[in-house]
């Protein structure tokens, strides 16, 4: 089994090195490069608990080969939280999470969400996060603080 | 704002139940005293129940950490290029002996540092009883049961290796119900139960598969029901169900070189797996103190993580190792499968109604199927038998709980400790019973609730409560009485309302400790190992804290539990921490006041009595306009006339522990003894509406009233309300656990075993909070969390028959059950 | 849970490259596109290849646009591109509509339809979509491509036509005449689930109809008993309750862990009703918007 060499951008930074091609991004990433808010919830795609931008869109890192990252632009909730946007704020003035084991991957969620739709309807904000699983909240606190952010922008 | 009762228990004109007719028992005790309420020393003007901080909606201290990524939880803590992995090797049968395990393969593999047998570790463990091993030792007890574990460099080395231990079985027949392992040919799961250690109030019977049978006798049963006017009788059955908290367990274990151990856990009970990890080792001449137990943010619990289960793995395995830290994850499957679950039940019910709706007899028998292992289960079991009434006040009681061992999964503590699994077969009859009496089921419910002073199970008072308000808020909320229209010519809309009750199930010694640290700026670091489970632990402990000392939420830190640093906590468990941790955390807070008090009366002559606290300063009543602000005294103390200093750091002291609290009963009989410190009572209700051609159940509001007591934080209690709903509406809805014939599960991932997406929410959840105070809660407080759950299975089941007229007596009540019932006709 | 098996990984720039690499491994290789099973079936053990060939550089295998009369798909396209294109949704609306389905927003941005076809589970939701519009799996291998009606397609659970050395390029669906469509889909939850019976029904002009079926038997299957009963005449309850009738005797449903036989069959009755209904409805421009369930 030889090691690919991979050229990527990791939350802005251009990284080179070495992957196992059995090695999924999800290890790569909390493994190797200590890029710790992707969690590990089910391995199966499941969950979402694992979600990363790949170009921009929501991946399942525990779905992708690390040698896949190539030429990608692989962003986390890390990058994002350097500046925190306002539906993390909502999120945090709401008390929306209860465990916070599934946050990242519903925030990464909805911040797809409101990157394509502005205004989205409950059903779409729903719709959004229904790969993500959370046990702890009954999602009506994250459900109403995605609302509230994304009816402040159209206002 | 409610005002604060601070009045202990009346005592009503109930006398306790009678053992022999004329005298009482020696184990009568008097009616419980109760701790005086600390008399809150604030601003002079605030009254006693106008407080600042307590009762607001704080936001929660851990919420930014949580949004922004940078909580860490166990999985996410590194431990460098040493860092080893192992991979357990499971148990493909049901209940074999095992003849031999040959894994010379897996050790001749590169990477592969040690494989360990149940030979390595012929050690037992359990929190009530010692039932448990490391390892399996010369059997196995159900499928997935660890068997062997290779300890690799890294986890797919480990991964491969384990598949190549080879393991022989003969096999044995697997026991897998719990009625027929009663049967006198059943075979023996346990053949060694006499001989286990366990906690005085369990009564195993050796030679049978009955870990314990709890026995509540109270009144005259038989009397009871020749009085009554009808008697309504039948069987509800559960199945097993899982927790699904979205965080695997996860367990990191160092043993190091000079002979310590320490042990990073997903954990909800540090301190309980420090003792276990203690004494399951000893035999490595490992102490109390040489084991360390650290636990990070718990990405969810819900009971799944309370006591030991996969962690034992991690300690064992680190002393195989010796100086290298050994990581054991398990998989979702494993999650599933080799884990704690929740127990399935079979229950028989037998009640006895009068005409005017006074119930007058109770009989409850409930079959547990309990498992391979019952050290935590079985004190479900005994909650249950403690408490299976439900709120009523039934004077005629008779009530077994058989905690059964079956070739399953071991079962152990879920959200609401079988609460849950007997009030579907009670609530559902309670129901059935008003329904039968041509009674509204409401009026029913109320007119035999249970109120202060009645008598419980066990020969004590009820505590305070505000049950009928619950009661009564709920119909409101979901307009009951109130016929709705339903959105289509298929569909039928049904509504009901029950009850539900939980204490906490602990043994009565079960304590809670504080420590509290002011800083140089008057901020301030509190020690609990009350853990952060999603609940909103630490939030509430900053909120009790500043509410005495006055400094502000926003300066105050509260970390999860190091045992190394923080003080003992029994666990974070049975929806008792906001009331014993934050008694603790209380009594810490006043500890440290009346360290202020002493310092500023001994150098500046204030009287302590003139002095309180305002806005992180100390004042004084009879010198107005003198403050002094805590950074100037807190860490360097005050300076004394002749410039020496007094005083110094303020760390505050608590503990809590309920010592009117007793376990021991007669065991015949339950009488006897205060096993439950209190109850907290509530209200679910809901109105659903049916699809009758698909079976489809849409919840168009769920409404639940919990007796908090005092709300301490509003916001964090319809959190749990609005999540322990979903979670109780999807045990009813949707999920179950499947075997085959063979033991095996069939369902052990988040496709099969599905929980609900944001798209399977209710419409709308109505919380309600009602605050009739606990006398010796803080603040007037207590727990909730678990009670959120409670209501859920048999408030679907009597929405569904008010709807459809179907009543379907076993659990999950599926889309496709509810369908195939109404096709039947 | 890791990957343990090892493999090479390879990711082709040129056709010939990818299959000279699939011939080589012969019967060990696997093609990767979204990866969201085949990387499921690694980890489980059930899938060992010692190559995977990344197909996500190969330009034939782009492109989702309408040429000569039908829509090419090619085998990159993924579901999260089938739901945001306006052709896919105006002309293909049961493909759209079936697309919504699958799995989840994070599954469906890696997740392609050809990956879908692949993998060749009965209970594949974008099956009754291709099979009512007759679509065709374009196939190459060294010797030369192969057009498969999907009709052919798939051969048995998780089983295809796809022969050991080939890589599907593509889907080619023929432009079909305006129609009303409906996928119904039975899931447990609202929410990501696999379906425990899916339902494909297009409505055309003149009484013309076309059901299939999937999760209701070893493979997807196009209901033609079911669609001569319907065809030619006016829908009316009547009518739906004879072609209800049929069902049995077009679906072979099992009890699994999802769903027992007996609610498969009651269901598949049932949703075939209404999807009759609102694929009738739509085709009048009325009825329920597409992606609006009808459970």
């Amino acid at each position: 089994m030889k090691k690919v060499s991979i050229q990527f951008k990791l939350n802005g930074v251009l990284r080179q090195l070495k992957a196992a091609p059995n090695d999924t991004l999800l290890e790569l990433l909390r493994d190797k490069l200590g890029v710790k808010s992707p969690k590990t919830g089910c391995d199966r795609g499941d969950c979402g608990t694992c979600t990363v931008f790949m170009d921009g869109r929501t991946v399942r890192a525990c779905l992708v080969l690390a040698p896949e990252a190539d030429g990608r632009e692989i962003t986390t909730l890390e990058a994002i939280s350097k500046n925190p946007s306002p539906l993390q704020k909502e999120f945090a003035k709401r008390n929306s999470f209860q465990c916070g084991f599934c946050a990242p991957g519903i925030v990464l969620s909805a911040t797809e969400l409101l990157k394509k739709n502005k205004r989205p309807t409950r059903e779409e904000i729903q719709e959004a996060i229904a790969g993500n699983l959370c046990r702890c909240t009954g999602y009506t606190p994250i459900i109403e603080a995605i609302e509230a952010v994304a009816g402040k922008r159209g206002a | 704002m409610p005002e604060l009762k601070t009045k202990p228990h009346s005592k009503r004109n109930h006398e306790p139940p009678k053992h022999d007719g004329s005298k009482k028992p020696a184990w009568v005790k008097p009616a419980l005293e109760l701790p005086p309420q600390e008399t809150p020393r604030t601003a002079p003007e605030a009254s006693q129940t106008a407080y600042k901080v307590v009762g607001t909606s704080a936001e929660r201290i851990d919420g930014w950490e949580k949004v922004t990524g940078a909580a860490k939880f166990t999985d996410d803590i590194e431990f460098g290029p040493g860092l080893l992995y192992a991979c357990v090797v499971e148990s493909p049968h049901a209940h074999a002996k095992i003849k031999r395990i040959d894994t010379r393969a897996a050790e001749k593999v590169p990477g592969v540092v040690k494989v360990a047998t149940g030979k390595d570790f012929p050690f037992k463990f359990g929190l009530y009883m010692k039932d448990r091993y490391v390892f399996a030792q010369d059997r196995v007890r159900f499928v997935g049961e660890q068997v062997a574990a290779v300890i690799a460099c890294d986890p797919k080395t480990a991964k491969r290796a384990a598949a190549l231990v080879k393991a022989d079985y003969e096999v044995l027949p697997p026991v897998l119900d719990p009625v027929k392992a009663l049967e006198k040919d059943s075979a023996l799961i346990h053949p060694d139960l006499g001989k286990y250690a366990h906690v005085p109030w369990f009564f195993p019977k050796a030679k049978t598969n009955i870990a314990h049978w709890r026995k509540i006798r109270k009144g005259d049963v038989e009397k009871g029901f020749r009085e009554a006017d009808f008697i309504l009788e039948d069987t509800y059955t559960v199945p097993r169900y899982a927790h699904c908290a979205i965080e695997p367990h996860s367990a990191i274990g160092l043993f190091d070189a000079s002979g310590r151990l320490s042990m990073w856990t997903a954990s909800q009970s540090p301190f309980t797996q420090r003792h276990g990890f203690a004494e399951a080792l000893s035999g490595l001449g490992l102490s109390h103190k040489d084991v360390r137990v650290i636990t990070p943010y718990v990405g969810g619990g819900f009971g799944g993580k309370a006591g030991i289960s996969m962690e034992i793995l991690g300690a064992a395995l680190a002393t195989a190792v010796k100086g290298q830290p050994v990581k054991v994850m398990w998989s979702r499957a494993q999650e599933f499968y080799n884990t704690y679950q929740r127990q399935g039940v079979v229950a028989k019910v037998k009640l006895g109604v009068k005409k005017n709706g006074l119930i007058t007899a109770l009989e409850h028998t409930l079959y547990w199927d309990a498992g391979a292992y019952v050290e935590y289960g079985a004190n479900v079991v005994n909650a249950v038998g403690l408490s299976a009434t439900g709120p009523y006040k039934i004077d005629n009681v008779k009530i077994d709980s058989l905690c059964v061992y079956t070739n399953l999964p071991p079962g152990g503590p879920y959200r609401g400790f079988g609460y849950s699994e007997f009030f579907f077969g009670l609530e559902s009859h309670i129901t059935r019973a008003a329904r039968q009496l041509k009674m509204d089921p409401v009026a029913f419910r109320r007119k035999n609730a249970i109120r202060e002073g009645d008598i419980l199970t066990y020969g004590a008072p009820m505590n305070p409560n505000g049950l009928l308000e619950a009661i009564d808020k709920t119909a409101a909320a979901i307009e009951w009485g109130k016929p709705q229209k339903p959105s289509g010519p298929d569909k039928a809309v049904g509504k009901s309302l029950v009850l539900f009750w939980k204490a906490p199930a602990m043994p009565p010694n079960a304590s809670s400790c504080a420590f509290l640290k002011f800083n140089e700026d008057a901020s301030l670091n509190i020690l609990v190992s009350g853990m952060e489970i999603g609940q909103g632990l630490l939030t509430v402990m900053a909120q009790i804290a500043s509410e005495i000392l006055t400094v502000p939420v926003s300066k105050i830190r509260v970390e999860t539990p190091d045992t190394d640093r923080n003080p003992y906590e029994w666990q974070t468990v049975a929806s008792h921490v906001t009331w014993g941790c934050g008694n603790a955390v209380k009594r810490a807070a006043l500890d440290a006041r009346e360290q202020i008090f002493d310092v500023v009366q001994r150098t500046l002559h204030l009287s302590k009595d003139s002095l309180y606290l305002e806005d992180a300063k100390v004042k004084c009543r009879t010198k107005p306009g003198w403050e002094l602000p805590f950074e100037s005294f807190i860490i360097a103390g005050i300076e004394a006339e002749d410039h020496t200093f007094k005083g110094g750091p303020v760390m505050g002291r608590g503990m809590f522990m309920p010592e009117f609290s007793s376990a021991i009963s007669d065991p015949e009989t339950g009488q006897g003894g205060h096993p439950n410190v209190h109850y907290t009572t509530g209200a679910g209700g809901v109105v659903l509406e049916i699809d009758k051609r698909t079976g489809k159940a849409k919840v168009l509001k769920a409404a639940l009233a919990v007796d908090v007591g005092k709300a301490l934080n509003p916001d964090l209690i319809r959190g749990q309300v609005t999540g322990g709903m979903l979670q109780g509406l999807a045990t009813v809805l949707y999920e179950d656990m499947r075997f085959d014939e063979k033991g095996r599960l069939l369902n052990p991932s988040f496709s099969d075993y599905k929980i609900p997406t944001a798209l399977d929410i209710p419409e709308v959840v109505i919380p309600i909070i009602v605050e009739s105070a606990q006398p010796d809660g803080p603040f007037g407080a207590r727990g909730m969390g678990e009670h959120t759950m409670i209501p859920a299975a048999a408030m679907v089941a009597n929405a569904v028959e008010d709807a459809v007229g179907a009543r379907i007596k076993s659990m999950p009540l599926t889309a496709e059950k509810i369908a195939l019932e109404l096709n039947k006709k | 849970m890791p990957i343990a098996c090892e493999f090479e990984y390879y990711k082709p720039k040129t056709l010939p490259e990818a299959l000279a690499l699939l011939a080589k491994h012969k019967g060990k290789a696997q093609a990767l596109a979204g990866g969201t099973d085949l990387l499921v079936w690694m980890k489980e053990g059930l899938r060992s290849p010692e190559a995977v060939v990344d197909v996500k550089a190969l330009k034939e295998l782009k492109g989702l646009d309408l040429k000569g009369g039908a829509l090419h798909v090619g085998a990159r396209t993924t579901f999260a591109e089938l739901i945001e294109s306006k052709l896919v949704k105006e002309k293909f609306p049961l493909l759209w509509e079936c697309s919504r389905t699958v799995a989840s927003v994070g599954v469906r941005n890696r997740a392609t339809l050809a990956g879908n076809i692949c993998s060749a589970v009965p209970s594949l939701d974008s099956a009754p979509a291709l099979l009512t519009y007759e679509a065709v799996v374009l196939v190459q291998g060294s010797k030369g491509k192969r057009d498969i009606p999907i009709s052919q397609w798939f051969t048995g659970p998780k089983k295809t036509a796809l022969k050991d050395g080939e890589l599907v390029l593509g889907v080619k669906i023929p432009l079909p005449k305006k129609h009303g469509a409906c996928y119904a889909k039975l899931g447990r939850y609202r929410g990501e689930d696999l379906a425990q019976v899916g339902v494909g029904i297009m409505a055309l002009a003149n009484d013309e109809y076309r059901v299939a079926f999937c999760a209701v038997g070893p493979t997807p299957m196009r209901a033609k008993r079911i669609e001569n009963a319907l065809n030619g005449n006016k829908l009316s309850d009547e009518l739906i309750c004879r072609a209800q009738e049929l069902v049995p005797q077009e679906i072979k449903p099992i009890s699994d862990i999802r769903s027992s036989k007996e609610y498969r069959l009651h269901m598949a009755g049932v949703m075939l009703e209404r999807g009759l209904k609102a694929a009738a409805a739509r085709l009048a421009g009325e009825g329920p918007a597409y992606g609006e369930s009808v459970l």
